[in-house]
C-alpha cells in the first residue's frame, strides 16, 4: 500500500512538472501580501487616538471605518483570466490598539499583472445570501446586515465630531452605506511582475477624506441629516460611497 | 455484568485494605501508609470512547463558532452539566456555578452584583449563558477570557465567587465514585490522576455550548410565522428597535446597530454611554480597556444578547438599571458626549407610547422553553 501511494505521488509530481513546462503561468508561485491601508487626508488613520481636522473648522475622531471587498483579483498583463484571490473580505479599522494596515496573504501564480480589481461592497450573489448561512464570526455575519430588503451594509464610517472647535467630540457621525445599486467595481492599474519564489507586496490605500469630498467638495457634517445615514435612506450615502469607490490608490 | 464483578473485587480489596489499618480504638489516621500495594491511583473502568455530538441550531440562527480544541460529545456535555450544577466545585463543597447562573432566570441570578461564598459581593452583574457558541469576541463583560473553557477556571478561584483552590476541587472529583467513570467515558483516560483542571473546564464549556435559546415569541412571529405581534410589539420592532427605514436625519433608537437579530448582541466592545466621566482614565470599571491595555477602550463592555432580557434584570455590567424602561430612558438620553462613546448612541425623542412599545418588543425575546428545558436542568434533582 505504502509503496503504491508513493508511486502515485511520483507519477503525480511528474504530471505536474510536465504541465509546468507548457504553461508559463504555473511556473511557480509567490506569496502575495495584500495590504489595505486606511488614511485620512494623507495621514495614517488612527482609530480614536488621533483627531483629524475637517474643512470648516471641525475635527473628527474615528471609531470605525470598514468596507467589503468582493472578488479581489489580479488582472494578468496578457489579458488572460483574472486570478481570484478572495471572494469576500471585510476590511475593518475599529481598534485603538491596531495600526492602519490590514493585511491578507495569498498564494498566486508568478507572472506579469497589469491591475488589481475588486468590487466595493458585497457582490450581488452574496448580497442575496442571508447571514444565517455563515458562522457568527464570518465577514458576512448578521451585524453587518440590515434586513431582508436592505441587505448588507457595504461600508461604514463612524466618528465623533467636534463641530464647534471646543475639543469636545460630542457630535456622533454614523454613515452606513450599501445596496445592490451602489455596488462598484474598482480597477487599480499598475504593471507588476511577480518572480517565482520571491515575496510580493501590494498596498491598496483608502483615504476617508477623499470619500468626504476632500477640500473642494466637502461633505457637510454640520447638517444633522448628513451625520446619520442608515438603512433605507441611501440617497445621502451615494455621494460618499461613489467617492470612496473612486479614490482608491495602489502602491507597491 | 463484568463491571459488577469488578466492582465487587474492588470493594473487596478496599475492605481488606481497611482491615489492615490501625485498631478502631486507635484515633490515628484512617489509612495505613504501610499497607502493601495500596491502589493510590486505581484504574478507572468502563466505557472510554465518547460519541460525537452535533449542536441542534434553528436554521435562522447563525452557524456556531466551534472550538477545535474541545469537540462536543454526548458524554462530555452530560459530565459538564453535572459539574456545572455540583457544589463540590466551590469552597467546602458548598457553591455551584448554577448558584449564580440559574436556569429559571436564563442563567442569571437576579442580583445587581453577583454574590459568592460568604455573601461576598463581586464587582459585576452575572451574565446570561445562552448562545455562547455565537460569540467570537471573548467571554465576560470585558472579553477577558478568549475561550469559553478558559473562562470556567476563574469563578472557582475568584474569592468573590466560589473561592476554592483547584487542587481541592480536583481531589474531590478524583475521589468521587461517579466522576472518574464519566471522565473516562468522555476523554478515554485510565487513571484518576489524569483528571485535570483542563478536562474539567472543557467539559463545563461543552455543556455551556449546548445552551441555545432561539424559540421566543419573536422567533415564532418573525421566522416561524406561527404567532403574531401585538400592535405595540410591532411598533417597537419596525420603527424603533431595528434600523430599517429610518427617515433621513431622524434621531432613532437604532438598537439593532448593536443588538441585531437574530443574536441580538454583536459581542463587540463599546461604550454605550453609561458613565459621565471627565476623562477616559476615570471609569470606575475600565472594562475592555483593562484587557486591551488602551485607555481608548476604557469604559467599553461587550454588547450582550438581549434574548430573555425580561428575565435577566438588573441590567448592564454593574446591574445599575432595574427595569427595561430605565434602560430605554438611558438610551434616549444619548450618553454624555464622552469621546469614546459609540457614535450610534445618539439619543432620541421618547414618548410614553414609544417606551411601552420598545419594552413590549424586548419582552417578546423570552424563550419560555429554555427555562425548563430538561437538557439544561439540574441533573441532581
Ligand atoms: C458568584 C456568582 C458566580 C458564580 C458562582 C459563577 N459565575 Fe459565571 N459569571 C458571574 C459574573 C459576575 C460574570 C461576569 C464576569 C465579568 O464580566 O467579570 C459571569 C460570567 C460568566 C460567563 C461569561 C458569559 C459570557 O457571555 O461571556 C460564563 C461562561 C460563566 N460565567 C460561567 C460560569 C461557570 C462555568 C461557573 C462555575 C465554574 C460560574 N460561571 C460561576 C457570576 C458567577
Ligand atoms: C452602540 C451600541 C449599542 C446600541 C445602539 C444599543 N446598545 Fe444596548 N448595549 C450595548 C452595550 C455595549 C451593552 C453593555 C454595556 C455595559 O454593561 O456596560 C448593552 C447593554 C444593553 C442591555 C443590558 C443587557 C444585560 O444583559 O444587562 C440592554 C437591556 C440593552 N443594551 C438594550 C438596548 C436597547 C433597548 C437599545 C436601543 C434603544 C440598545 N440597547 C442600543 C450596546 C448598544
Amino acid at each position: 500500500m505504502k509503496y503504491l501511494s508513493a508511486a502515485f505521488l511520483l507519477l503525480a509530481l511528474l504530471f505536474v512538472s510536465c504541465e509546468d513546462d507548457e504553461d508559463p503561468f504555473t511556473d511557480g508561485e509567490v506569496e502575495l501580501q495584500m495590504n489595505f491601508t486606511g488614511d485620512f487626508d494623507g495621514r495614517d488613520l488612527m482609530v480614536q487616538s488621533e483627531a483629524y481636522a475637517y474643512p470648516g473648522g471641525g475635527q473628527l475622531k474615528f471609531q470605525l471605518f470598514q468596507y467589503y471587498v468582493s472578488d479581489l483579483q489580479l488582472v494578468p498583463a496578457d489579458g488572460g483570466d483574472p486570478v481570484i484571490l478572495s471572494e469576500i473580505e471585510l476590511i475593518r479599522y475599529a481598534s485603538a490598539t491596531e495600526d492602519n494596515v490590514e493585511s491578507r496573504t495569498f498564494t498566486v501564480p508568478s507572472g506579469d499583472y497589469s491591475a488589481v480589481r475588486f468590487g466595493l461592497g458585497v457582490k450581488p450573489a452574496l448580497n442575496n445570501t442571508d447571514p444565517n448561512n455563515f458562522s457568527a464570526n464570518d465577514p458576512l455575519n448578521e451585524n453587518e446586515f440590515w434586513n431582508a430588503n436592505a441587505r448588507y451594509v457595504f461600508a461604514k464610517i463612524e466618528a465623533n465630531a467636534d463641530l464647534e472647535g471646543d475639543d469636545i467630540f460630542d457630535a456622533p457621525v454614523t454613515i452606513h452605506m450599501g445596496s445592490d445599486a451602489l455596488y462598484r467595481t474598482v480597477t487599480l492599474s499598475q504593471d507588476v511582475s511577480f518572480r517565482p519564489g520571491t515575496d510580493a507586496e501590494l498596498t491598496v490605500v483608502a483615504d476617508i477624506f477623499q470619500a468626504f469630498g476632500g477640500n473642494s467638495d466637502t461633505y457637510d457634517l454640520t447638517v444633522p441629516a448628513n451625520r446619520r445615514v442608515h438603512g433605507g435612506n441611501q440617497n445621502v450615502a451615494a455621494g460618499v460611497f461613489n467617492r470612496l469607490a473612486e479614490q482608491f490608490k495602489l502602491t507597491r | 455484568m463484568p463491571y459488577r464483578i469488578l466492582f465487587l473485587l474492588v470493594s473487596l480489596s478496599l475492605a481488606s485494605l481497611s482491615a489492615c489499618g490501625p485498631d478502631p480504638e486507635d484515633d490515628a489516621q484512617p489509612v495505613c501508609p504501610e499497607c502493601p500495594g495500596e491502589p493510590t491511583d486505581p484504574l478507572i473502568t468502563g466505557p472510554s470512547v465518547a460519541t460525537d455530538y452535533e449542536l441542534e441550531i434553528a436554521e435562522y440562527m447563525p452557524r456556531p463558532i466551534l472550538d477545535e480544541d474541545n469537540p462536543l460529545t454526548r458524554e462530555g456535555i452530560e459530565l459538564g452539566r453535572r459539574l456545572f450544577y455540583d457544589k463540590i466545585m466551590g469552597r467546602d463543597s458548598a457553591f455551584a456555578c448554577a448558584d449564580c447562573h440559574r436556569q429559571e432566570r436564563a442563567f442569571t441570578d437576579g442580583r445587581t452584583l453577583a454574590v459568592g461564598v460568604d455573601g461576598r459581593e463581586g464587582r459585576r452583574n452575572a451574565m446570561s449563558l445562552v448562545n455562547l457558541v455565537f460569540n467570537g469576541s471573548g467571554f465576560n463583560w470585558d472579553g477577558s477570557s478568549v475561550k469559553l473553557w478558559e473562562q470556567a477556571v476563574h469563578p472557582v478561584e475568584n474569592m468573590f465567587e466560589m473561592d476554592e483552590d483547584w487542587a481541592n476541587v480536583l481531589e474531590r472529583i478524583r475521589g468521587s465514585d461517579d466522576y472518574p467513570q464519566r471522565f473516562r467515558a468522555t476523554y478515554g483516560i485510565d487513571r484518576r490522576s489524569e483528571i485535570t483542571q483542563e478536562l474539567v473546564v472543557k467539559a463545563i464549556a461543552q455543556f455551556e455550548s449546548t445552551i441555545i435559546s432561539a424559540d421566543s415569541h419573536f422567533d415564532r412571529v418573525f421566522f416561524k410565522n406561527t404567532e403574531f405581534f401585538t400592535e405595540e410589539e410591532q411598533l417597537g420592532a419596525d420603527s424603533l428597535f431595528f434600523v430599517e427605514n429610518v427617515p433621513v436625519g431622524a434621531l432613532h433608537p437604532g438598537c439593532g446597530h448593536c443588538h441585531n437579530a437574530p443574536s441580538f448582541g454583536d459581542n463587540r466592545f463599546k461604550n454605550n454611554g453609561l458613565d459621565d466621566v471627565a476623562s477616559l482614565d476615570d471609569f470606575r470599571d475600565k472594562g475592555f480597556g483593562a484587557v486591551s491595555g488602551s485607555k481608548f477602550d476604557n469604559g467599553k463592555f461587550r454588547t450582550p444578547t438581549l434574548r430573555n432580557i425580561a428575565l435577566t434584570a438588573p441590567y448592564m455590567h454593574d446591574g445599575r438599571f432595574t427595569t427595561l424602561a430605565e434602560v430605554v430612558e438611558h438610551y434616549a438620553d444619548g450618553g454624555h458626549g464622552v469621546e469614546n462613546e459609540d457614535p450610534n448612541i445618539t439619543g432620541f425623542p421618547l414618548t410614553e407610547r414609544k417606551k411601552r412599545a420598545l419594552v413590549a418588543f424586548l419582552n417578546s425575546l423570552t424563550d419560555e422553553g429554555l427555562l425548563t428545558d430538561p437538557r439544561f436542568s439540574d441533573p441532581f434533582e
